[in-house]
């Protein structure tokens, strides 16, 4: 038995002791972030090693590299394993959160100033819980980690957030929670309902979930995904969520744990209740498709940085879903294949996003839109990783992004022609990034008299870390086959559970 | 093995006779304490190695007292919750000569030994014996801050309440030995299983509902508990929460549960049946408590409300273990569902006894019970506020700490039965329950205390006990494989097995 994956949570969860220990007992707590990059970097190691043995030997069809089975629980009636293993669609996941965790503890020493020990802690903790989640191959442990993701994210909310922290901080641990209470209500009654009964997911998987009992879990795991992913109507508590997160924990709360919702509506609701999602595809089609136009109309009115960047999320999160039940009703696995590299390429391209609003927020002292301008000339260097990081979100070559939009949007025209509007969402996405590029980057400062000559530029140091998010993003479209070649199976095996095979 | 019990009883009966000659002593400073701590620890030890030396069941004192694995977990649980309210009453309840702090220690050595003796109960009569030791010294302890009004009115509400309630069982007592001619619990309860559809054996059955539902503080009999909870001093609230509240569980087990094939209240059978009627109060005391503790201002009531609300998920293993009595098909789920209520029970001592201590050491620093007083709680009592803040996440289920797996357990039992809805209920009570629990924590580490921000110096035992919970909590929900064993051979065996 491998132990590979349990290293992925062990070491973070060790750094994260380690981390508080260190640094608020002896070294001073501004060692916390050197001890935190220390281990978040090398779970990053682990997380790419992990990556790469999936990408070297790519799993058959519907099976997992580097399997563990811990049994945990055993009564009779009732039985849960601490089951892990990684395939083409967790590996890019895994290794997101291991490279946005570690700029994200290195973009902290800057944007983080307070209560250090504390933080680092809770960060390493969030990265072990996450690391978890897209691990683990038993239903309970994945909500249970799921679970414990939340909490250190409330607290990182809560007491390092902005003005707001505490109502946002509450109203997003209260929606998530109850979000994913009613999805594991979903795993009981399929653990219940089947016979013999079990919480593995591939055990599950080969035996088959009888079209009858998919339908109540299907709905359970989707309420609680569209909660985290989210999709409108569910995602109230996100754009304060986000607005009042610092930045750096944007990096996890935005990039990483969204792809929880995404990971399980591909690896649950379509891996286990194929024939239930397809014949519902045609309304969360339908939802994705308005949560995504939704998103993108309502972040062109928003006047504050991180709240357009919360809204773009929710357009960019509805291309998941969208993607995801578009292979389940066309058979044609380019919607998750697209899906999947869109989760890794807006896990790092909305991190830097929301990087870089930090360092706005930091050297300007606001947010605001109208507030800002003039940046092109104050702060050249900036404005350019504003732009850029601009460009990745917007999906304009040469970032994977473009790449990952484009396939699904390819991948839902095989599935409803009409869904070929969706070509609108990045033309609108892309008209509001540039307006606001035009107002913040290229016109005058509003109070013009003296455009803030005190204001500092971002440090080398600062914008390496926002580079370092979008590098990754650039070599991916060349070299998209990365992450492409070992989710390729996965995306045919999904695909082949209602279509055997048709389009393979 | 009797020879342990008696130990166990000889030791707390001594330290209940003995300590309150300490009050001709002068300087006598906390010994009351520390020697009621000791003859606790004895009990404790005696107990351990009574549940460690023998399996099967045995009989003692004739036959009043049974030795068997329920007994051993609820004296166990409740000696162990009393321990940690004597060593908390150290600080919180000050030595000093007007603070008459022997008779506080004897008192809480006779509830002690009635719990013990309930747990172990064999006879209706021995329960109700018990039942009184373990009740009428606490009515004192509810009112033992004198001078304060609230707690003279809490005390006064809970004991004719309480007085009720006792007579009502005491009541039940009698018709069952009416209608059966015995008051040995096993055969009385056969007898009276056999009778059911006799009106007077289902009124019987109602009434040890009704009052062993008052200590239990389900919904509707449960309006003394806010009041009391609050008035009392706080190690005493716990002790109710996590001490008494369990005693009226195990009678319940005792008695009610124990009731087995025709389980109709009513000669037509119908919708009038003993799992019917718990499904009922079930939805109603977690709904309800969870509604009430949302609204709640003073941390005690809230806690109040929210210990309420708990019993509600516990009561969902009862309705499927009584339910499993009437239809082997459910053997297996009614034996998930009372382990998880037994491991729910056992988990509930754990997190309330953290939070009611926290809690009342927050009180006796700041001098306010209210919940503004939480604010900023992390950077002024960070050993309190951590301790506070898991036991809040373990309430509300978060894994992995001890409360989600009983939870857990609780809530799959239910599935596949006609009581599904029960599980419904029951997460989406969860859900809301993190509301106030979220809101409190919030307060505790999201916001700015609202006076003073200095340091609060944290007593050495305090922290201990608190370790010790905060310990359990995270290491029940880690490793949750031995304790879910425990409970689960303490689940009576259905009749019929």
């Amino acid at each position: 038995m491998g132990y590979v994956l349990s290293l992925l949570i062990i070491v973070p969860l060790l750094g994260s002791a380690a981390t508080f220990v260190i640094s608020s007992v002896g070294a001073g707590r501004k060692s916390a972030s050197y001890v935190a990059a220390a281990f978040a970097a090398a779970t990053l190691l682990v997380a790419g090693y992990a990556f790469w043995s999936v990408y070297s030997h790519t799993p058959a069809l519907g099976s997992y590299a580097l399997v563990e089975d811990h049994p945990w629980i055993t009564l009779p009636g009732f039985g849960v394993d601490v089951m892990l293993g990684l395939d083409g669609l967790s590996a890019p996941l895994v290794l997101a959160s291991g490279i946005v965790t570690v700029l994200s503890v290195l973009s902290s020493r800057t944007l983080i100033d307070r209560e250090e020990p504390a933080y680092y802690a809770l960060v390493l903790l969030a990265l072990a819980s996450m690391m978890g989640a897209f691990t683990s191959l038993n239903l309970v442990v994945f909500y249970l980690f799921w679970e414990l993701t939340l909490v250190p994210m409330f607290f990182l909310i809560g007491v390092w957030g902005g003005d707001r922290r505490s109502y946002a901080a509450l109203k997003f641990i209260i929606f998530t929670f109850a979000g994913s209470s009613v999805m594991l209500l979903g795993f009981l009654v399929l653990y219940f309902g089947l016979s013999p009964s079990t919480f593995d997911i591939p055990a599950l998987a080969s035996m088959g979930v009888p079209v009858g009992l998919q339908y109540l879990p299907l709905l359970a795991v989707f309420v609680g995904c569209a909660v985290e992913l989210p999709v409108f109507p569910f995602h109230s508590w996100q754009p304060d969520a986000y607005e009042q997160a610092p930045a750096p924990v944007n990096s996890l709360l935005s990039g990483i744990l969204p792809k929880f919702a995404g990971y399980a509506v591909i690896r649950v609701a379509l891996g286990l209740f194929p024939q239930a999602a397809y014949q519902y595809a045609w309304a969360f089609i339908a939802l994705a498709v308005f949560s995504m136009f939704y998103g993108a109309v309502v972040a062109l009115l928003q006047s504050d940085l991180k709240r357009m960047f919360a809204y773009t999320s929710i357009s960019h999160m509805g291309f998941v879903l969208f993607g995801a039940f578009a292979t389940v009703l066309s058979g044609n696995p380019l919607g998750i294949e697209g899906a999947i590299l869109l989760m890794f390429t807006h896990a790092l391209a909305t991190s830097s996003i929301f990087t870089v609003s930090g360092f706005v927020e930091k050297r300007s002292g606001t947010r605001k839109i109208p507030l800002l301008g003039g940046m092109g000339q104050r702060l050249p260097l900036m404005a350019a990783l504003l732009a850029v990081a601009s460009s990745a979100e917007m999906g304009i070559p040469p970032f994977a992004s473009f790449l990952a939009e484009l396939m699904v949007i390819s991948g839902g025209i095989s599935a409803y022609a009409w869904t070929a509007v969706t070509v609108l969402v990045p033309v609108i996405t892309g008209g509001y990034f540039l307006w606001m590029l035009k107002r913040v980057v290229i016109d005058p400062h509003p109070a013009a008299a003296d455009p803030g000559s005190a204001a500092e530029d971002i440090s080398m140091a600062d914008a390496t870390v926002v580079a370092l998010y979008l590098v990754p993003l650039v070599l991916l479209s060349v070299f998209s086959f990365l992450i492409l070649s070992p989710a390729a199976p996965v995306a045919q095996w999904t695909a082949n559970l209602v279509h055997g095979g048709l389009h393979a | 093995m009797a020879d342990y019990i008696l130990f166990a009883v000889v030791a707390l009966s001594a330290a209940a006779l003995g300590v309150p000659f300490l009050q001709y002593v002068g300087k006598r400073g906390n010994l009351p304490g520390y020697l009621v701590v000791v003859a606790l620890l004895v009990a404790l030890a005696s107990t351990v190695l009574n549940a460690a030396s023998d399996s099967t069941s045995s009989t003692a004192f004739g036959t009043l007292l049974v030795s068997d694995s329920l007994g051993n977990l609820f004296a166990i649980l409740t000696l162990f919750v009393t321990l940690f309210v004597a060593v908390a009453s150290l600080t919180l309840v000050p030595p000093g000569r007007s603070s008459n702090s022997p008779f506080y220690y004897s008192l809480l050595s006779f509830a002690s030994l009635g719990m013990l003796l309930i747990s172990y109960s064999a006879d209706l009569l021995m329960l109700f014996v018990a039942w009184e030791l373990m009740s009428i010294p606490t009515y004192a302890l509810a009112g033992f801050r004198k001078d304060s009004e609230e707690s003279n009115e809490a005390a006064v509400k809970y004991a004719v309440l309480g007085a009720l309630s006792s007579a009502i069982i005491l009541y039940a007592i009698s018709l069952t030995y009416g209608l059966t001619g015995t008051t040995g619990i096993a055969a009385a309860v056969a007898s009276l299983g056999s009778q059911l559809s006799d009106p007077v054996a289902g009124l019987a059955v109602l009434l040890f509902v009704v009052g062993f539902g008052f200590k239990m503080s389900i919904v509707p009999f449960h309006m003394w508990a806010p009041d009391a909870y609050e008035g009392a001093p706080t190690p005493i609230a716990a002790l109710f929460a996590a001490g008494t509240k369990k005693a009226g569980f195990v009678a319940a087990i005792r008695v009610v549960l124990a009731i087995s094939t025709v389980y109709s209240l009513t000669p037509q059978g119908g919708l009038f049946t003993i799992p019917n009627v718990l499904a009922v109060l079930a939805l109603a005391t977690m709904t309800l408590g969870n509604l009430a503790a949302l609204t709640q201002k003073s941390m005690t009531r809230l806690l109040a409300y929210s210990s309420i609300a708990q019993a509600g998920y516990m009561l969902i293993g009862f309705v499927i273990y009584s339910y499993g009595q009437g239809n082997p098909a459910f053997a297996q789920q009614a034996e998930l569902g009372m382990t998880g209520a037994l491991f729910h029970i056992v988990n509930h001592s754990v997190m309330k006894g953290a939070a009611f201590l926290g809690a009342g050491l927050v009180i006796l620093k700041l001098g306010s019970g209210s919940v503004e007083a939480f604010d900023g709680l992390g950077r002024r009592m960070p050993v309190t506020a951590f301790a506070l803040a898991l036991s809040f996440l373990a309430l509300a289920g978060v894994p992995p700490l001890s409360g989600f797996w009983s939870k857990l357990l609780l809530f799959t039992s239910v599935l596949n039965t006609p009581y599904a809805w029960l599980a419904v209920a029951g997460v989406l009570n969860s859900a809301l329950s993190m509301g106030y629990y979220g809101w409190v924590i919030k307060r505790m580490y999201l916001d700015e205390p609202g006076g003073e921000t200095t340091r609060i110096m944290e007593p050495t035992s305090f922290v201990l006990v608190l370790g010790v919970l905060a310990a359990l909590i995270v290491s029940f929900g880690l490793f949750p494989g031995a304790v879910i064993s425990f409970a689960r051979s303490a689940v009576p065996a259905l009749s019929g097995q």
